[in-house]
Formats: structure tokens, sequence, C-alpha cells
């Protein structure tokens, strides 16, 4: 254990802890997080139909689908429903219920592709990319149909700096953009389209709750512990032990964490070739210019990363020269699908892409370390031994999210006056 | 087998063109399967190579490499494989870690 002489652990920037994000963001309380939130199918329905069926979702990146014509499906289990997104004829991104009109059939039962029409498979019946119904075989024999009320369901859909976002929702009650709000704002301009023409993803169905994998995510604590082979020395350091983050923004539902680095950090042989070659996640010489004032806000020399979680299950953590997503959509209370994904600018030289595949390498064997923990947690959840659990200071993001995610589910408004006054005190006022 | 061979100067490697693999799946099988001795003898001798490898192979456009200098630029992929396994875990897989099996890459 390493502690200042007085007893207080260091942070960041070498002052006390203090309770510095609890000081902050009041609001939020210091108590516990009920054990059964994660086990609970009752919370589990209310989660389904107060959150998944009600939010903006992120469903992929336009990079997917670059031409007219081309598709891919989103199964989501958790908005009963499966989501064909595609690109239209006239270049706009279009999402629809992946279900036929005449008895339900789902239409597309690929993951994606390049088409002209969807047409089902059980009687023929063909939509175009606009979603109408286009053709319906031996169309005389049916009954007063009017082929123009019976297009595919549509879906809304947002595209936010080349995320793809849907809403269940018939009637969203906020527009893509004001769901995001300041959070995109701040990361406006930051090169997503630049990195994302070369993605490598991992994907698992895990026997865990959402909120099992997503606050193993939301939290630095464990890096000290969990990651002591991986990364001893990269978010850690002599003065900062416990990977104290340098800054933490709350939004009403969405929140950023900015991670400190460690100037100490000593790569390995192999992580030195490939800093020599390309982008690596660690790294003194950083620049920040041209970089958006959301990323690294503190405009900190010991920075490595930003946490950015997007409500409620998509996270975007950007670095300089790169940035993954992580996502985690429900499919039970107990089952959820992760994937997670890097992106870089796209190589031209044998020497970036070693630089990169050494990234990919780290970071899949960095976060097969965090999905150890999902099903061992899970395995515990459901004996009851343990009523409630302790959030640290540093699990700001984990409060936070449980805060909301409560709020939701008892159909409360979500709080925002803290938000708005820069995070001071707004449970006193 | 002519058809395998690896640049001249490079021929001393040929010994290890198992590890010449071309997606992160290959080559991450390959490392899982492998015995430890194996990874970190092929880690050692690439090694003290890939400088050298990386400055030659700096002279192609990563589109078009020829087919020896592409089987070499595999190597150097692979080294970037199995470095965790001998620099962080001691052993091919992550240690404690979520089943490899089971997490799905797209680089396949």
């Amino acid at each position: 254990m390493s502690a200042t002489p007085n007893g207080t652990l260091a942070n960041g920037n070498g002052a006390a802890s203090g309770y510095k994000w609890h000081k902050k963001y009041p609001h939020l309380g210091t108590g516990t997080v009920p054990a059964d939130v994660f086990t609970s199918q009752e919370q589990f329905e209310l989660e389904r139909e107060r959150i998944f069926k009600k939010v903006w979702l992120n469903v992929g990146r336009v990079e997917r689908i670059p031409n007219p014509g081309d598709y891919f499906v989103q199964d989501l289990a958790v908005c009963n429903t499966s989501v064909i997104v595609v690109r239209g004829k006239d270049g706009a991104v279009r999402a629809f219920h992946n279900m036929c009109s005449h008895r339900g059939n789902k239409i597309a039962w690929n993951q994606g592709g390049t088409c002209q029409n969807f047409t089902c498979k059980f009687h023929g019946w063909s939509y175009g990319l606009d979603g109408k119904l286009k053709f319906v075989p031996d169309e005389e024999s049916f009954f007063d149909l009017k082929k123009e009320t019976l297009g595919m369901t549509p879906v809304a859909v947002g595209v936010w700096e080349g995320f793809i976002f849907i809403n269940v929702d018939p009637n969203p009650t906020e527009t893509l953009q004001e769901y995001l709000g300041d959070l995109a704002t701040g990361l406006e301009g930051y090169p997503f389209g630049e990195f994302s023409t070369t993605g490598t993803s991992w994907t698992s169905e895990v026997n865990a709750n959402w909120k099992v994998i997503k606050d193993a995510f939301q939290e630095v604590y464990h890096i000290a512990f969990l990651h002591k082979r991986s990364i001893p020395d990269s978010f850690t350091s002599k003065d900062n032990p416990y990977a104290h983050s340098l800054d933490v923004t709350l939004y009403p539902r969405h929140g950023s964490m900015s991670l400190f680095g460690s100037a100490d950090y000593k790569p390995s042989p192999v992580a030195k070739l490939a800093a020599q070659h390309g982008e690596i996640v660690i790294r003194s010489d950083f620049s920040m210019d041209g970089l958006p004032a959301g990323v690294n806000p503190l405009r900190s020399e010991a920075w490595s990363l930003d946490l950015n979680v997007i409500f409620p299950a998509f996270f975007v953590d950007v670095s300089q020269g790169s940035y993954f997503t992580h996502q985690f959509m429900p499919i039970g209370v107990d089952k959820t699908l992760w994937t997670s994904t890097q992106y870089y600018t796209k190589a031209t030289t044998p020497g970036r892409r070693f630089s990169q595949e050494y990234g990919n390498v780290i970071f899949r064997d960095i976060i097969m370390e965090d999905g150890r923990t999902f099903e061992e947690t899970q395995s515990m959840l459901l004996s009851g031994a343990k009523k409630e659990f302790y959030l640290h200071d540093e699990e700001i993001l984990v409060r936070h999210s449980h805060h909301v995610i409560d709020q939701m589910i008892k159909g409360q408004p979500v709080d925002r006056a803290f938000a708005a006054n820069g995070g001071e005190a707004a449970a006193h006022a | 087998m002519p058809e395998a061979h690896l640049p001249e100067q490079f021929r001393d490697l040929e010994q290890w063109m198992a590890w010449s693999l071309e997606t992160e799946v290959e080559r991450s099988d390959h490392r899982q399967a492998s015995a430890m001795e194996d990874i970190t003898a092929f880690y050692e001798a690439m090694l003290a190579r890939t400088e050298e490898v990386l400055s030659y192979l700096e002279q192609f456009n990563l589109e078009d490499l020829p087919d020896d200098a592409r089987r070499l630029f595999y190597l150097t992929l692979s080294l970037a494989e199995v470095a965790p396994a001998v620099e962080q875990f001691g052993q091919p897989s992550v240690v404690d870690g979520y089943d490899i099996k089971r997490f799905v890459s797209s680089n396949r």
C-alpha cells in the first residue's frame, strides 16, 4: 500500500484526494448500490421500457454503409426488435423495424450487405431502400390493400460525428443532438472519421448483467490490481498509485473522466518498437494541436485518455492517435452482447501497421482481463450474500450511472441543475 | 518450398514461417496453441531483427508488398501478438483472462 506521509492518498495532481468528486457532485450522495439491480427481472423490464426503448442507442458507424443500398442489421433484444439500417439512393441513412407488413416475418435474416430492395423470404413482399412497399406478389387476391400505408415501420435515426444512433420510441422526446448535449459538443472536431476507416472489433455474448460490464469500464480504481501484469505503470505512478483521475465531468445522463498517464511508464521492448513506428496510448510527446476542448479538458501533460460514457451503454474513449468504443447491448437480465472496437488512422506503411497491431493486441488482452470479472461477479450476485455494494470517490461515474437509471425507471425527471452550474452543490440549492 | 521464401537477407528467419499468418485470429490461435518456450524463442529471434525488418519494409507501400516481403511483414505482426505473452503474462494466454475462444475478432 502506498500513501503520502499524512496518510491520505495522492491523486494525479499530487493533492490529497479529499473526496474530490463527491464535493463536485454532492447531489449523488455517498450511498451504496443495491445488489439486486443486477439480477432483478423486474428492474430489467423497467430498464427495457423506460430507458432502452426511450433513448438514443448507438448501432454502428457510417463507414459500415458507405454506398446507397448498403445496409446492416442490428438485433436489439432489449428493445424487442431487430432494426435494418440502410443508406438510401439519396445518401441518407434510414432505419426500419426488420419486419414484414404482411404477417410479421423478419425480413433480413443476415447481418448486412448491399441490395436494391428488401424482399421478404416468406411471401416475396418487396420494399425499397426508403422502406416503401413496392411489390406484392398476386396483389389482386388481397382485399383493399393500401400499399402506400404498408411500408416497413421507420425507426428514428440520427448521425453524430459518423456514429449512427437509433431510437425505437415512435415519437422521441428529444433529438440526438439534444440527447448527446454538451458531451458531444466538446468532442466535435476529433478526427473520428479519419480514424474510423480501420477498426478492429471484439465481441462476446457474456453471461452478466449489462451494468456489471458497464461499471467495470467506467472506473480505473481497478487498474493497479486487475491490470497489474498488463499495464503496471501506465496509469499509476509513485505519486498516484491508485490511478486517480485528472478530471470528471457529469452531464444529466452521460459522464466523462479524464485519465492520468504516467511519465514514469517504462515501455517493454516491443512497446518501444511500436512507439517508434506509430501510435501507442501512453506517450510523453503527444500534441494537443487540433484536438477539441473536450479532449484532455485540463490540457494536462500527465494525460493518457478520456472515458466518455454515453448513456446508457456506449463508450467513446479518446486518446491522441486512436480511440476505442465499448458497447453493451442487453439480451436479458443476465446476458449481454459486449463489443469493443479499437480505431486508428489508416496505416499506409508496414511499420505503422505493426505499431497498430501491437496496440490492438495490448488492448484486446487488457480488456480480456476486465472481461474475466463479468461472469465471476454475476455468478455470485444471485447468492444473496451481499445486499449492497460500496463505491469509492473515484467510482463517481458508476454512482452517477446508477443514480440516472434509478431516476428513469422510477419515472422521475433526471437531475439537470448540477450540470448547468458546473456541478456545484445542486442538491443543496 | 520455393514459394514461401523470405527476402534474401532475412532467410535466417524462415525457420519461423509457421508464424507468418495473415489474420489476428490465426496469429492468436497460434499463440494460444504454442508452448511458451517456442513463443519465447520466436519472440527473441524477431525482437533482434524487427528494426531491420521494418526498415527494409519501409521501401514498400503497405498495399503492394511483394509476396516475400508480405510474409516477412506477417512475422512482425506475430511479434506484436506474442509480446504480451512474453513481456506481461509469462504464459500464452492472458493470466486470469476472459476465454479468448468466446472473444470474436473482426480481423479473421
